[in-house]
């Protein structure tokens, strides 16, 4: 069934569609329209999930690796500050193994305040442990719910779902909704590994000594690096029943390109467009779009930029002191290969301002014009 | 139990750090330095009831709508519920700690509603069984005669009251006028106390024919003959001019005797009596014109009971001094001076002070004067102490002759009929431990209500049973969270032009459901309800249940000593002490 929805919608119908058991989540912009439609649908009984209405974003996640633990499939959403708030229990979502899905609405963090996107918040959680999985429209969102909860009840690993602010969580678009008995039949009920029993009384995540803790880490790694397989393995089955399917990045434009664009979310959207008239025009470029940043798909990406030169990544997030976290994270991946195209990291639309097809195109004649960056950091569309 | 396991890899190991066994073998009561327990105390309203009446735990009996326990509760300590539930002043409730709140609980009107329920169930006391073989005599059928002969007869004692009137009841029967306590009320209550198995022998008066040398037979005795003579103004022309008495005329009246009054009745005085005097005066009929010496705020009249004067059309004339009953054209011819407030005396009200020549006149049918009440001590034997116009006795009750006991407004200032109910369970105990040859000051002690001076005859008859610490709860240790406010419940009264065609009472009984209501309002202030509160927070899942029902204890092995419990309870029913090892 279509249906012209918010990205935020989205998300709703996704946690519908996946029989979610309990949410815990505190309200913040943009991200309150997700839960507000949740908790709707509970108040007025036609969605038999529990809600706990807790006082911190700290506290929702901290309900919910309670109910994790319990054994039901849990879901938060949050933004900026919140998420930011939540940090210390990321961590411990991640460490006990919980395939929670929260949902981030992208929001830059202050100060000062701003509640237009960025993607600083999701992308400074990079170290928690955590699945992370950007969206570029609201079908994707919905479509990357219900996948984010088979590879999460997969690896045992929680799972971010990443979105623009305003650009997707409050612009409707059609949307393709799946029917329940669909998603039923490639999404069965979470099975826990170590369910509470009252009869049976365990005690979890107890003080772990050096003698142990560092196997336990290592077993987390391991389960981040089994994602890859699982992701695929997960999307070619989501493809064989609704005909759609995303991958961990895609390439378009020009086959055999030597400038490459690299963008995340949204941002993407506009990029196809720019990419598809400039090779009309006749220029060599090509665009990869990066859905997954956790774990960063390394070999997807060294196995589709052979014979690159450089590329241009666009990042909507600043790692004050380094620059753009996709870059670091793209010029790591390349640092052991032979040959290793240059890379270029442009800054913009921080705190959501708009990044428009002239700063892309800017950005890529920029690239094509010059043989290596002439700053670390190359500011796009800044008032100097 | 735990066993140590050892992993030699990672393969080995499971995918999250999670216990095989059970955590029991960590006793996490070791690291406690404050142990929580369950220890009920005191609530305000039992520590200001005259009669030592469990108020907390008949409402709490209501609240599970068992009316029936709520009687048998209340009956444990006072066998008049019905009676000080319609005239008690209920010191109790201006106690309640809800009156921090909101509204302190309308205690007085639970009480009656218990009464008056036990009356729909045609509840009755049956006999109280085997009797001991001493005998004791009660003088006086008041309200503290009655309830020494009622505690004394459930302790197994054969009892004999005796009274002067030609009925039973005293005060009660001949001094409240029947629109606060209709008769039949009165009637239940006293028969109850006959159906124990005591036996009331009316018309027989001490002084006149019943001496106390004719009660050898009796192992103890107790007096309770009250205190039924008027206080005069000693004024010129009192005498001589027919001034009657506020107590004559309600005696009059409760028995149905014929009164003429006149139209026009000046009442003077400003007590409770003063104000019943002026109330049945305006059910008769006739015009009431209170004067008091003082000012409103001085009046020792209960506000509520100024407040319905008022209404029914009583007029008050303060800061007013009768000098001189003088007559003109028929009528009685008051002289009086206006008065004005001076210092304050021993009683911390402002004395009255005369304004010189403020002389004026006040010309009336009739003048009554209630201007309190004496005690007749003429007919008392010379070994009994007599000061300040009451007879003096011990802590316990006891007078300078042994065996012979003393009580109600006999033996003190404060004449209410809690007072009275209260002393003559005092008396009991008292007689109960010297007939048995204990200590009878020490078995008051261990029985005072919150540290006194009521006491509680339940846990005297009930020493294995001593539950409540005497410590009173106060408003600050009550968890307000748990609360939400609420409106009193009281009883609702008849229009003011139907209340003065008459007698008949006033007030009306609650119904079930609110009471129920109402009852629900209390805070049950140290008297654990069973709210699990605590079972619900402890994060040790240290507090314990047997079966449905908490145990009201705590697993010592587990519990870390947070406090959780303590600070969560909303009423103040678990303790916190330093743990000392």
């Amino acid at each position: 069934m279509k249906k012209v929805i918010t990205g935020n919608q989205a998300v709703a119908y996704g946690v519908i569609l996946s029989r979610v058991d309990v949410i815990s989540a505190y309200p913040i912009t943009p991200q309150t329209t997700i839960v507000e439609e949740l908790s709707e649908l509970i108040a007025s009984g036609r969605l038999k999930t529990k809600f706990l209405k807790v006082e911190s974003e700290h506290s929702a996640m901290a309900a919910l690796i309670g109910a994790s633990t319990g054994g039901v499939r849990t879901f938060t959403a949050t933004s900026s500050q919140g998420l930011a708030y939540m940090h210390e229990m990321l961590h411990w979502a991640s460490g006990a193994r919980l395939p929670i899905v929260l949902v981030n609405v992208n929001r830059a963090l202050g100060a000062p305040w701003n509640i237009w996107g960025d993607q600083s918040d999701s992308v400074s959680q990079r170290d928690t442990g955590w699945i992370q999985l950007y969206c570029e429209n609201n079908q994707e969102v919905l479509d990357t719910i219900l996948q984010a909860y088979l590879i999460a009840e997969t690896v045992r690993l929680p799972v971010m779902v990443v979105l623009d602010a305003f650009v997707l969580s409050h612009t409707a678009e059609p949307v393709d909704i799946p029917g329940i008995e669909e998603v039923d039949s490639i999404l069965p009920p979470f099975c826990p590994d170590y369910p509470i029993d009252t009869q049976e009384p365990k005690a979890y995540s107890g003080i772990t000594t050096p003698d142990y803790f560092m196997e336990f880490r290592y077993k987390v790694q391991k389960a981040m690096e089994e994602v890859p397989k699982v992701a695929r393995k997960v999307d070619d089955e989501f493809r064989a029943q609704f005909g759609r399917g995303y991958g961990a990045i895609e390439r378009y434009g020009k086959e055999g390109a030597e400038v490459l664009l690299m963008t995340s979310g949204t941002v993407t959207s506009t990029s196809r467009m720019v990419v598809k008239k400039m090779v009309e025009q006749g220029v060599s470029v090509s665009g990869i779009k990066v859905k997954r940043f956790r774990p960063f798909p390394t070999e997807e990406i060294c196995e589709t930029i052979q014979g690159a030169k450089k590329i241009a990544v666009i990042d909507r997030n600043l790692s004050v002191g380094v620059g753009g976290v996709f870059a670091q994270e793209l010029r790591a991946s390349l640092y052991s290969r032979e040959e290793k195209p240059q890379v270029f990291g442009f800054i913009s639309g921080l705190g959501g301002r708009d990044i428009t097809p002239d700063l892309i195109e800017e950005a890529i004649r920029y690239t094509m014009e010059h043989d290596r960056p002439e700053e670390e950091i190359l500011w796009l569309g800044l008032k100097k | 139990m735990s066993k140590q396991v050892t992993f030699k890899s990672a393969s080995e190991m499971p995918m999250i750090a999670v216990s095989s066994g059970d955590m029991e073998w960590n006793k996490t009561g070791t690291w406690r330095t404050q142990r929580p327990f369950y220890e009920d105390k005191t609530p305000p309203c039992s520590a200001a009831c005259p009669a030592g009446n469990d108020v907390v735990a008949f409402i709490q009996k209501i609240v599970q709508e068992d009316f029936e326990g709520a009687w048998n509760v209340i009956q444990e300590e006072n066998p008049f519920p019905g009676i000080c539930g319609r005239v008690c002043f209920h010191p109790c409730e201006s106690k309640c700690n809800r009156g921090s709140f909101d509204e302190p609980i309308a205690i007085h009107a639970l009480e009656r509603f218990v009464a008056d329920f036990a009356v729909r169930l045609n509840k009755k006391t049956g006999n109280a069984g085997e009797k001991r073989k001493e005998k004791v005599a009660v003088i006086g059928a008041g309200p503290a005669g009655l309830s020494c002969a009622y505690h004394l007869s459930k302790l197994q004692y054969p009892v004999t009251v005796f009274e002067s009137f030609l009925f039973a009841g005293g005060m009660l029967r001949i001094g409240i006028p029947s629109y606060r306590l209709p008769r039949d009320v009165l009637d239940r209550e006293i028969k109850q106390i006959e159906a124990l198995g005591v036996e009331i022998r009316t018309g027989v008066s001490l002084g006149e024919n019943l001496r106390l040398e004719d009660l050898r037979g009796y192992q103890a005795v107790f007096i309770a003959t009250g205190a039924h003579r008027s206080r005069g103004l000693d004024i010129p022309g009192e005498k001589s001019r027919n001034i009657l008495s506020g107590l004559d005329l309600l005696r009059k009246i409760n028995l149905n005797k014929k009164v003429m009054l006149g139209e026009k009745i000046a009442i003077v005085g400003g007590g409770n009596t003063a104000i019943d005097v002026a109330r049945s005066v305006i059910r008769l009929g006739k015009k009431a014109i209170l004067l008091y010496r003082r000012s409103r705020e001085e009046m020792p009249a209960f506000e509520d009971e100024i407040l319905e004067a008022l209404e029914e059309g009583v007029k008050m004339r303060y800061l007013v001094n009768p000098i001189r009953v003088g007559q003109k054209d028929g009528l009685k011819r008051l002289e009086c001076l206006r008065m004005e407030l001076g210092e304050k005396d021993e009683s911390g009200r402002r004395r009255p002070v005369p304004i010189l020549h403020s002389n004026f006149f006040i010309d009336v049918d009739r003048v009554i004067v209630a201007a309190g009440e004496e005690v007749e001590f003429s007919v008392f034997p010379k070994g009994m102490e007599k000061r300040e116009g009451i007879i003096l006795t011990q802590k316990d009750g006891s007078t300078g002759v042994k065996g012979i006991f003393a009580g109600g407004d006999l033996t003190s200032t404060q004449r209410t009929v809690a007072h009275a109910i209260g002393s003559g369970k005092k008396a009991a105990m008292a007689i109960d431990a010297f007939l048995k040859g204990k200590n009878t000051e020490e078995a008051m002690i261990q029985n005072l209500i919150g540290g006194g001076p009521s006491l509680s005859i339940y846990g005297y008859r009930h020493p294995e049973e001593r539950l409540r610490n005497s410590h009173v709860v106060t408003f600050d240790e009550l968890n307000m969270d748990y609360f939400e406010p609420a409106k009193r419940q009281g009883e609702s009264k008849s229009a003011v032009k139907e209340r003065i065609k008459g007698f008949k009472e006033m007030t009306f009984t609650l119904s079930d459901g609110v009471a129920i209501e109402e009852a629900e309002r209390c805070f049950s202030c140290g008297t654990c309800n069973e709210c699990e509160n605590c079972y619900v927070f402890c994060p040790d899942a240290s507090v314990l249940k047997s079966e449905e029902m908490l145990s009201h204890q705590v697993d010592y092995d587990y519990c870390k000593g947070c406090g959780i419990c303590f600070t969560e309870c909303p009423r103040g029913a678990i303790s916190l002490q330093g743990e000392t090892r």
